[in-house]
């Protein structure tokens, strides 16, 4: 039987569970082999995850399970993404749908947010948990490598109402080499896709000399979807396979930015720390309107929102926002 | 304004500490301290040269300021028994190493160099799952043996005192009366303190699988020309001593070692109070720094993330939203650096004159952060 839920549709039998090893068959049906468990929870800022543009401030509860349909060489999380999630029981939570929302509310969060792994290898159980979440008034949001089918992608949009998806290079050569996909297309099809039912943020994580070159186009890409997709340019961060690696020149990287900055209403460069190019400037006058901290991958952070109601302080434009601007602690006062 | 200089690989950044804003402040020491850190880029917290590089940076400072009492930590055999399964062999190698570079520095620094072991390590054989309370279990990625506990229900408390790998739920109220603190103490401590038994971990803190976890040790080895310390509050008074008899003085905590493997004639010191023992992090360095028990302020149970909100200051110093006073640099008159492969501490725990330490978060190595605190003491 063939998977559909991410384009490499792997076939499953009751003892062959993919690429992704998180699926089986079982009576006709696909069903997962780990329903309701989680790798690890832990409360974080929005912007650390990262999202720039959607609730700003809020404190979330980022959680994760085990299993990857790609195979990026620079990958962060191998440790957990990488391994057989078999292997990983003795310490994998067990934690049911209406219980994870009360966590969320326990911890004073405003928000569930999957970002550890790829949610489209354990959808039922986030389909389950949004159900829950939803009825708890907590929004649910995920970080994605988009290689969805167009059905789980259908799905996930409708999980999700915020979606930061990770466009890490157009070429195929690339695709193959650095990600053990064959190509884009599916990722270019799904951002489109969900850009019309939910707020996206993309990221892209920029390796010099292999992916810098196609930033133009993947701006282009982005503005014809939309032009007020905020786009997370990343300095690579060499780890996994790829950890004995040059970090790439911030200084060069940064040039390359901002050839391409107009092309789309808000690029950021990050994921180092320290780096300047993490505000929010209204795209009509050029004011702050949002002000960050880099605290590179270990998190960044909303330093003062000045964007009230989704207008620039200055000239009263529009600033793009999904959600309000949440204080920290606004959600201490009902958990 | 204290001047942060941040360095992302060919790249730096100088911030104001507090605000975390860039600042175009010119510090008379700045220079001295970007060329360090330009010259010697971290290697990564469990990379084989992640200890030497502790060395040559220090070296490098000693040689440039002189300083008369130096505050170094040497964590890499610590981080790589955590989070990676080692041969005997290897984890005897890496510990060897740890003792060779504080011996390198102090030969090549000429400074008398106190050593101090942070506690054993012993495997990460029980996870412990407290998911099912009614209440919360607030546990964190860097304290494998405390969990704090919130709102406990009747079945709460049964459950966990029927729990066969706690070694004991301590209220609040017993912390307060261990330590001597007074009601006003207890903003910061949990309702509870759930102690973990030897070799147990709160589950879902920790995104890498742990192999290790500290004991943590009931006494911690001390390098014998300290001189005499019962308790790690000793340390500090004795360090103080000897900088005042006018003894050029380091000190060099070499992570996750105690004294089943500690090298040189050691004493031993108590390394908490009674019931209640340090693991190496940010609560232990305070002790030794301070000379008092900070647990009131920081334990393994706090809900840290109350803190961080927006107009939280020092974004570069994780959950503190002070820096801690009282320390040992701060006490000591003359030049002091601190340099150490153990992000955040050198700079929170030390209040020595300039720190430096990597800026590695999870592991994941994003360069270094060093701190000038006083760059008024190199005109004297
Ligand atoms: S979700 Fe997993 S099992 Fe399904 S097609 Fe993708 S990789 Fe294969």
């Amino acid at each position: 039987m063939e998977c559909d839920y991410c384009e490499r549709r792997c076939r499953l039998g009751p003892d062959s569970f993919g690429y992704c090893k998180m699926y089986r068959q079982e009576g006709g049906r696909i069903v997962e082999r780990f329903p309701d468990r989680w790798c690890a929870y832990g409360v974080s800022r929005v912007e650390t995850i990262p999202f720039y543009h959607a609730w700003p401030g809020a404190r979330c509860l980022v959680v994760g399970t085990s299993g990857c349909n790609f195979n990026c060489r620079y990958c962060a999380n191998a440790e957990v993404v990488k391994v057989d999630p078999a292997g990983l029981a003795d310490i994998m939570l067990d934690i049911a749908p209406e219980a994870m929302v009360a966590k969320a509310r326990k911890h004073g969060c405003h928000a569930i947010v999957f970002a550890v792994n790829e949610p489209t290898v354990s959808l039922p159980t986030l389909a389950r948990v949004a159900e829950a979440a939803k009825a708890a008034g907590i929004a649910m949001g995920c970080l994605t490598n988009g290689y969805g089918t167009p059905r789980s992608t259908a799905l996930l949009g409708r999980i999700f109402s915020f979606v930061n998806v990770s466009l890490k290079g157009l070429a195929s050569e690339f695709c193959v080499d650095y990600l053990s996909v064959p190509e884009a297309g599916p990722i270019l099809r799904n951002i489109a896709a969900l850009a019309r039912v939910c707020h996206v943020e993309v990221t892209t994580p920029v390796i010099e000399g292999v992916n810098d070159q196609e930033m133009e186009a993947m701006a282009d890409f982005l503005a014809g979807v939309r032009r007020d997709i905020p786009w997370h340019v990343f300095r690579l961060l060499p780890e996994y396979r790829m950890q004995q690696e040059h970090y790439p020149s911030i200084e060069a990287l940064s040039a390359k930015v901002e050839a391409v900055k107009n092309r789309l209403d808000y690029v950021y460069f990050h994921n180092f720390i320290g780096s300047r190019w993490v505000n929010t400037h209204c795209p009509s006058c050029g004011a702050v309107a949002i002000s960050r901290h880099s605290l590179g991958c270990g998190g960044d952070k909303l330093d003062t929102f000045f964007a009230a109601g989704g207008r620039c302080p200055s000239c009263n434009g529009p600033i793009a926002l999904y959600g309000e601007h949440v204080a920290w602690n606004a959600k201490e006062a009902t958990a | 304004m204290t001047l942060a200089l941040l360095d992302a690989r060919q790249w730096q950044q100088a911030v104001d500490l507090r605000s975390g804003r860039p600042s175009e402040a010119v510090s008379p020491l700045g220079g001295m301290v970007g060329d360090i850190l330009a010259r010697h880029p971290f290697p990564g917290d469990r990379d084989g040269g992640s200890n030497a590089w502790v060395t040559d940076t220090a070296l490098d400072f000693v040689a440039r300021y002189d300083p008369g009492f130096a505050f170094l930590a040497y964590a890499q055999q610590y981080y790589s028994s955590r989070y990676g399964a080692l041969a005997p062999e290897t984890r005897r190698k890496y510990v060897e190493n740890a003792f060779a570079e504080a011996a390198r520095f102090a030969r090549e620094s000429g400074m008398t160099t106190v050593l101090v072991g942070t506690g054993d390590l012993v495997p990460a054989t029980t996870p412990i799952d407290l998911e099912d309370l009614d209440g919360l279990a607030v546990a964190s990625n860097w304290c494998a043996h405390y969990a704090g506990l919130y709102d406990l229900s009747d079945r709460d408390r049964e459950t966990l005192a029927r729990h066969p790998h706690l070694e004991r739920i301590v209220p609040r109220q017993e912390i307060l009366d261990l330590f001597g603190g007074g009601p006003e103490d207890g903003g910061r401590l949990p309702d509870y303190m759930a102690v973990a038994c030897r070799g147990g971990f709160f589950k879902g803190s920790s995104l890498r699988r742990l192999v290790m976890v500290p004991e943590p040790s009931a006494v911690i080895p001390v390098s014998q020309n300290l001189g005499p310390a019962t308790s790690i509050l000793d340390i500090r008074p004795r360090l103080l001593e000897l900088l005042e008899a006018g003894n050029r003085v380091a000190l060099a905590l070499l992570e996750g070692v105690g004294c089943a493997e500690f090298q040189p004639p050691y004493t031993t010191c108590a390394n908490g109070k009674d019931w209640f023992r340090y693991e190496p992090g940010d609560a232990q360095y305070l002790a030794l720094s301070t000379g008092r028990h900070p647990i009131f302020e920081h334990n393994g149970g706090y809900r840290y993330y109350l803190d961080d909100g927006e107009h939280k200051p020092y974004p570069f110093s994780g959950y503190f939203k002070e820096l801690p006073a009282g320390t040992i640099g701060e006490a000591y008159p003359g030049r002091s650096i601190a340099v150490g492969n153990r992000s955040m501490f050198m700079h929170v725990c030390t209040g020595c004159d300039v720190t430096c330490e990597c800026f590695a978060r999870n592991l994941y190595n994003q360069g270094l952060m060093s701190v000038i605190f006083r760059d008024d003491k190199m005109v004297r």
